[in-house]
């Protein structure tokens, strides 16, 4: 007969113990904005806050184009690092980990010093200084973001070319006549849906609760929001923590159920 | 013309030659293999046909027209691939028809050409399955369809059946040649199992380092191959080291023992040479006196069973030869150790260097 694994159980306990201890302590906490009862209304505060949904819709809007701009720059690039240049992938590699070892508040300064001056070519100037408009400010947070999350997104699309015969595929489709556009969009995009998805939910998550690129680029991001929120009420920062962290938690479940449901580990996975 | 050819065909990969010196002429609806060892240029001449790979010098024809330079998606070739690769994202009927699409042709005439594949391929009802859904010999089937569907000029297979297993791979490639011969396609063929080059194809191309050894039907490269490369490589060959003792008389001399030789020999005498022999000509038993028949003594090393023949290898004293013979229920096998002569008629061996 089987042991119990009573030591197992123990571990097990223990860290979901040390994991959720302080999550119900929030919550409960976050539950007491009343004098001895419980009640929702620090969150019914929380999100019927103009400015909450101000930063929220920005914050998702500037996640919405991180990702988009991810795509663009890093399915091509890994697609054909895979295909013709194998011998620059380490390099890639490297260069996708360094988000991880410069601190966003060094990138933001960079990005400041660079872009509040005209670029020139010759003493010309060519483009305005970025962070003179909104709009281009915004251009500017866009190409930050993507840059802290490069490895991630980098690493999902790698994983998923890595999965699949990136070669064979493309000299199966060229020789059946398709083009660089229909290798791209027809088979080497849809074969990396599920890689795209977590990398996408996982620049999301990143995005949405940014805080350092936005405070210094001075935009209304919701990661701001959150640490304004702190400083001067009590209950609903609480809120709205354990409701980003729900989102988070929906992402990774979206992330699990469809690398899980696209079957037999034929769609290229995400990690 | 011929309707495919290949013209001084010369590849150098960073200054290395992978192949030299091709010369073929395929006839339409012509089979024809390539075969040889691991590494000797067969897959990197078949990609230049295909487009993946440009010749370093030489030309490359397809109906006449120079496709030398054409990109692969413009040639109008059909590819088969070692691993199948069937895009895991669509259908078998997606698959099927993916070369059509690209071609813009009307759905309905694409929806009738892969329903018309999936039969030719004895597969009529996994149209709407996904790749992973099928069988390793079923994915292959797929590809071919895949390959075919669009009616491209010429079909090449890169050893399609090496990845599935033995009973499958000869199910699978008389398929192959009936679909072959059933449309008509010039094919080319890259293998390096010589069975499955013997069993179907018109003619063979034997390639060595880079070259080509000798172009001819099976019969021809078989029974009568040009040089000891392709003697040895296809199919069992005996060498026995042996002197020329009368070229004129085709005579040769082996342990002290004269040996008649069929063929003319072109080498002086007193010159050591190797008489090629196969070993389903040899017979256990005495020559009995028939000068046109050899004879051969020694002791038997050992006995295989291999199903329909049994292989039976003598120490005929400074060199071992294997005799297969048919298996039949009457028949005595000698034992391990036991003194035997072997008999072989003289026209069935040769002399080579
Ligand atoms: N892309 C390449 N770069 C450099 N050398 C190559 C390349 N492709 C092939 N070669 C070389 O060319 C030679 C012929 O290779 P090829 O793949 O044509 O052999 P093959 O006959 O198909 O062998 P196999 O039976 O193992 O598939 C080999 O020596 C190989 O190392
Ligand atoms: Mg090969």
């Amino acid at each position: 007969m089987r042991r119990f694994p009573l030591w197992s159980w123990f571990w097990f306990l223990l860290g979901t113990l040390y994991f959720f201890l302080p999550l119900l302590g929030t919550l409960n906490f976050s539950l007491r904005i009343r004098r001895d009862v419980l009640s929702l209304d620090a969150y019914n505060n929380a999100l019927t806050d103009p400015e909450f949904i101000r930063t929220f819709v920005f914050s998702n809007q500037m996640a919405v184009m991180t990702i988009l701009v991810s795509i663009l720059l890093i399915v091509p690039t890994a697609y054909w690092a895979h295909l013709r240049l194998p011998q620059v992938r380490p390099a890639l590699d490297f260069i996708t980990l360094m988000p991880f070892v410069i601190p966003a508040i060094i990138l933001v300064f960079g990005l400041i010093k660079t872009y509040s001056r005209p670029l020139t070519v010759f003493g010309l100037p060519v483009v305005p200084p970025l962070t003179n408009t909104v709009f281009s400010t915004n251009i500017l947070l866009i190409f930050g973001y993507t840059v802290l999350c490069l490895p991630y997104m980098y690493r999902s699309v790698d994983n998923g070319l890595r999965a699949m015969d990136v070669r064979t595929l493309t000299e199966a489709a060229q020789i059946l006549g398709a083009g660089w556009p229909t290798i791209l969009f027809r088979i080497i995009l849809p074969n990396l849906r599920t890689a795209l998805l977590s990398g996408a939910l996982l620049t999301f998550s990143i995005v949405v609760g940014e805080l350092t690129l936005a405070t210094f680029l001075a935009r209304p991001a919701f990661g701001p929001y959150l640490a304004l929120l702190g400083n001067h009420k009590p209950y609903e920062p609480f809120a709205l923590s354990l409701i980003s962290f729900a989102l988070t938690w929906v992402a990774m479940g979206i992330i699990q159920f469809v690398t899980r449901g696209s079957g037999q580990g034929q769609l290229a996975g995400g990690h | 013309m011929a309707y495919l050819e290949l013209e001084n065909v010369r590849k150098e990969f960073n200054n290395s030659v992978a192949v030299e010196n091709f010369n073929l002429k395929v006839e339409r609806g012509e089979f024809v293999s390539f075969l040889g060892p691991s590494g000797c240029g067969k897959t990197t001449t078949l990609r230049m046909i295909a487009g993946f790979e440009l010749p370093t010098s030489g030309a490359i024809t397809i109906n006449g027209v120079d496709m030398t330079d054409t990109p692969p998606n413009k040639r109008n070739v059909g590819m088969v691939f070692q691993a199948y690769a069937l895009f895991p994202n669509m259908t078998v009927a997606d698959n099927i028809g993916f070369g059509l699409k690209i071609a813009k042709r009307p759905a309905d005439e694409i929806k009738k050409r892969v329903k018309e594949m999936l039969d030719l391929i004895h597969l009529p009802v996994k149209g709407d399955s996904y790749p992973y859904q099928l069988s390793g010999g079923q994915q292959q089937r797929v590809a071919l369809a895949r390959a075919l569907a669009f009616q491209p000029q010429v079909l090449l297979l890169d050893e399609p059946l090496s990845a599935l297993d033995a009973k499958i791979r000869v199910e699978l490639r008389s398929e192959i040649r009936r679909i072959q011969q059933q449309l008509g396609i010039t094919t080319i063929y890259v293998t390096h199992d010589q069975e499955e080059a013997l069993s179907i194809s018109d003619r063979i191309v034997v390639m060595s380092a880079g070259k080509m050894e000798q172009v001819g039907t099976p019969f021809e490269i078989y029974n009568f191959p040009q040089t000891s490369f392709t003697a040895s490589f296809v199919g069992q060959l005996n060498l026995l080291p042996v002197t020329v003792s009368d070229a004129e008389g085709r005579r040769c001399a082996f342990n002290g023992r004269a040996l008649a030789v069929g063929q003319p020999i072109r080498f002086a005498n007193g010159a050591s040479v190797r008489l090629a022999l196969r070993p389903e000509e040899l017979n256990l038993g005495g020559a009995s006196g028939d000068s046109q028949r050899n004879e051969l003594t020694g002791a038997v090393e050992s006995v295989n069973f291999l199903g329909s023949v049994v292989r039976i290898r003598v120490d005929v004293g400074g060199a071992t030869i294997s005799i297969d013979l048919f298996n039949e229920r009457q028949l005595v096998l000698p034992k391990a150790g036991e003194q035997v002569t072997v008999n072989f008629p003289a026209e069935s061996c040769w002399v080579m260097e």
